[in-house]
């Protein structure tokens, strides 16, 4: 059974059109399901269980990169497949998993390719892409073995999914959603002119791990997904295959 | 020099996952890796991977290596242990002992240290004791069923 939830900008009268046409056509494909709208009075939490009781095995979240990552620890929790139809701006995660625009989202739906994929968590919050870790003076512990210091103004991303910065020429092992491993990615932050000229993979560092621990002297902002902020100190590891997702023949892993 | 090093590329264009230690970045403790490793930074403690090591020009290691093949341009000061082929090109600096299979030094490097490099010999123990237990189980064959020997 399919339960489809809606972003609450979807409310608005500008994407009317949008939802009957996407609702339409998952019909015609005999996948239509129950809708639930998103807003910041219900407890998704309480709801997702409740369903999941009562049957519910695929989620479909309907909106943006926000909507999705607000999914992701309640789709871990729960085990269940979890799919996409973006709509609205922001839609990098979903044209990573091969889900473009919302046409092509009900035909990958239909189709049901099924990917585990691995998610990072940092202090027991799941993460779908990216973590970012923008200067301060840092260490990083790696598997209680080596300890990474960086010497600059560095920007440290912890990754999962490539990031859209990093271009994928020369780089095809890295940043695979399966491997079971994620990369720190250390690149210096661009403070000098000629700076600018230099190529990025030159000066950047790119090492791969199963479990980190990253200290700093005072706290500094750790930001998953672009989304949910953090403080340092934070533990982040692997968690390998955590995350049932349906994804497109055009995916980027 | 050019010459190994296109050589060595190819060696490194493997599928595995590649660790590199970029110009800005220090590393301390037992830095284990399973797959290629490049260094452009500082490494200190020890360095060991299954894979090819790739020491940059303005790279510092003070750390005891043990990798399969190994390109060095930069500077190390620690033993190095080299399963196959060992390169140090001419921008090159050792300050350790080496022990590798083959070694090839390009003009212009400096290395100080002790250097041990080709096949090892088998230990002169373990043939004596091979050469004991076939004797062995040549005279337990020629003994025949009634205890009378021949």
């Amino acid at each position: 059974m399919y339960l489809y939830l809606y972003d609450s900008f979807l409310n608005s009268k500008k994407y009317s059109r949008f939802l009957a046409k996407t609702e339409t056509r998952l019909t015609d494909l005999g996948i239509g399901g129950k809708i639930f709208r998103l807003s910041p009075l219900r407890n998704v939490n309480e709801l997702l269980a409740e369903e999941v009781r009562n049957g519910a095995r695929t989620i479909v979240v309907v909106g943006n990169d926000k909507t999705l990552t607000q999914i992701i620890n309640l789709a871990a929790k729960f085990d269940v497949i979890l799919g996409v139809i973006p709509a609205g701006p922001n839609n990098k995660l979903a044209s990573i998993l091969g889900v473009t625009d919302a046409e092509t989202a009900c035909d990958v739906l239909a189709a049901r390719i099924i990917e585990k994929i691995d998610l990072g968590k940092v202090n027991n919050t799941y993460f779908l892409s990216n973590l970012t870790i923008d200067g301060g003076q840092l260490t990083i512990d790696c598997e209680n073995q080596f300890r990474i210091i960086p010497q600059g103004q560095e920007q440290i991303n912890i990754c999962n999914f490539r990031p859209v910065f990093v271009s994928p020429a020369g780089q095809t092992n890295y940043f695979n959603p399966r491997d079971g491993l994620m990369e720190i990615l250390i690149q210096p932050l661009k403070t000098n002119f000629w700076q600018m000229f230099k190529k990025p993979a030159a000066l950047s560092s790119i090492i791969p791990f199963k479990k980190i621990a990253v200290r700093s002297k005072g706290s500094v902002p750790v930001i998953t997904d672009g989304q949910k902020i953090m403080k340092t100190p934070v533990e982040i590891e692997i968690a390998p295959k955590k995350l049932k997702i349906i994804v497109g023949k055009n995916r980027m892993f | 020099m050019n010459k190994h090093n296109t050589m060595f590329k190819k060696e490194m264009g493997s599928d595995e996952i590649e660790t590199i230690i970029g110009p800005s970045v220090q590393v301390e403790g037992n830095f284990v890796a399973n797959g290629d490793v490049v260094v452009e930074g500082m490494v200190s403690g020890s360095l060991k991977t299954e894979k090819n090591l790739r020491v940059g020009e303005g790279a510092k290691i003070f750390a005891n290596i043990t990798a399969a093949n190994a390109l060095i341009a930069g500077e190390v000061q620690g033993n190095i242990k080299i399963k196959e082929n060992l390169e140090l090109t001419s921008t090159a600096k050792v300050f350790g002992d080496i022990k590798t299979k083959v070694l090839s030094v390009s003009a212009g490097a400096s290395l100080s240290g002790k250097c041990n490099a080709g096949e090892e010999k088998k230990a002169k123990l373990e043939k004596i004791e091979d050469w004991e237990k076939t004797e062995k189980q040549k005279t337990k064959n020629i003994l025949p069923v009634n205890g009378e020997k021949i």
